[in-house]
């Protein structure tokens, strides 16, 4: 099973201004706040990962994984929702292959914080 | 459209829920099954509710199969929130009782699709259950007007002879005339002996069968402007007026008599037998039909107890 994703762009613009919809006017930017959702319960899901993998408790990992992909998904952060998927997948969620896959969700990770962050900066101005 | 929100994953949640403010939706949010089962049984419970299938204590699925459980008129329209790539969440969702699914990451066009099908669904329901209630008001109305037709009645359904009602009403008025006409009359008492023995081996049809038979009995011993009557169950009553003296033991004997040739000549499991209270009213008296009637009824219960199938006639008073 190959843990790269190259063909995946790291965020899809498009999903994100997709919510643009849902803005109420006179309310502050919704995009803004799905993101900042978002960048907030990441490390509160990979720590939960870290936590169940050290516990062997691979229940408590699945389902981590599974909020990981949902929200990823629905915000088009498209790179992380497939690892996600992939470990949500795994015949062992607590295994060498699930460390591995952790640590590749987290250096994704910082990528896709630097993109959601310029496009907050873009959006908040 | 009230609508309750079960989702434990933030970012899905805010989604819906910005979504559903932004298409005018009064939204419920919750983020697990328990808060979502209590919501949905609270008063002014939602009637359309979108479940996340996988949340950590009650997920969306035993939601769902718990709700169907429940006997309700107003079903809650529930949508599935499933996993693209999950087909068999799907099937299990919809065999739990979805009545729609949505998939994830969500769309919020085929959302808003969705809700609208949910609403002509929930719409068509209520006029349904409208139109339930009104047949329901509708037939209740109309056995309270045949209940109250019945008891205007004057006639008892199975005999044709009349009920309670009618030979009161025929009985008093002749009460009322008989002193200006200088009639005196009889009134007789009959309640039939062991109907209930035959509506107990026998059935009740067979039952029906004896009653009507009496009728028919009383209909060959009397004359037409003779007041027969069945008061109900097994009791009988009949007013001859304008009786001649020393007349009333011929009638008798011939009520008898008929009572006898319908046991030999019919072919019948059973036979009829009446206990008979007969009493005559003088016409110098003024007379009221219940008084009489308990006169008669008195001398039946006599009758009954020594029941030697000898008919009785009580002298006046």
């Amino acid at each position: 099973m190959s843990l790269t994703h190259t063909e995946l762009a790291a965020v899809d613009l498009a999903v994100l201004a997709s919510y643009e919809d849902a803005q109420i006017e006179g309310e502050p930017d919704f995009v803004v706040e799905l993101i900042d959702l978002y960048l907030d319960e990441v490390p509160r899901l990979f720590d939960s990962l870290h936590t169940a993998i050290q516990n062997n408790d691979s229940t408590t990992a699945k389902r981590a994984a599974h909020s990981l992909r949902g929200s990823s998904g629905n915000l088009g952060v498209l790179q992380i929702a497939a690892i996600a998927d992939e470990f949500e997948h795994l015949e062992n969620q607590c295994g060498t292959s699930a460390t591995q896959l952790l640590q590749s969700l987290e250096n994704e990770f910082r990528r896709v914080k630097e993109i959601l962050g310029a496009e907050r900066q873009k959006r908040s101005r | 459209m009230k609508i309750l929100i079960a989702e434990d994953d933030p970012v899905s949640c805010r989604i819906l829920t910005a979504s559903l403010k932004k298409w005018g939706h009064d939204v419920v949010v919750t983020h697990n099954g328990n808060d979502a089962w209590r919501a949905l049984h609270d008063q002014g419970a939602p009637p359309l509710a979108i479940l996340d299938r996988m949340m950590p204590d009650v997920d969306g699925i035993e939601i769902c199969r718990q709700l169907r459980r429940e006997k309700t008129d107003t079903p809650v329209h529930v949508i599935l929130l499933t996993s693209l790539n999950r087909r068999e969440d799907l099937l299990e969702g919809l065999e739990a009782g979805a009545d729609d699914y949505l998939t994830k990451p969500l769309d919020t066009h085929e959302l808003r699709a969705r809700l609208q099908s949910a609403a002509r669904i929930l719409e068509l329901q209520e006029s349904l259950r409208q139109r339930v209630h009104e047949l329901e008001a509708a037939i209740a109305e109309r056995k309270l007007a045949e209940e109250a037709l019945r008891n205007l009645s004057l006639t008892d359904q199975l005999t044709g002879l009349y009920n309670y009602r009618g030979f009161l009403n025929l009985a008093e008025h002749h009460a009322k005339t008989s002193r200006r006409t200088q009639t005196r009359s009889l009134l007789i008492y009959a309640d039939m002996d062991g109907l209930k023995e035959i509506n107990d081996t026998l059935g009740h049809r067979a039952g029906s069968t004896a009653i009507s038979a009496v009728a028919d009995i009383l209909r060959r011993t009397f004359r037409d402007c003779d007041i027969l009557a069945r008061l109900g169950g097994d009791e009988f009553a009949v007013l001859v007026p304008n009786i001649k003296q020393a007349a009333s033991a011929t009638l008798l004997e011939r009520l008898e008599g008929n009572l006898r040739s319908y046991n030999k000549e019919a072919d019948q499991e059973f036979t009829v037998a009446l206990s008979i209270g007969a009493v005559e009213i003088d016409h110098e008296e003024v007379w009221h039909i219940e008084d009489q009637m308990a006169r008669a009824d008195e001398v039946m219960y006599r009758e009954k107890r020594k029941k030697k199938g000898r008919l009785k006639v009580a002298s006046k008073t």
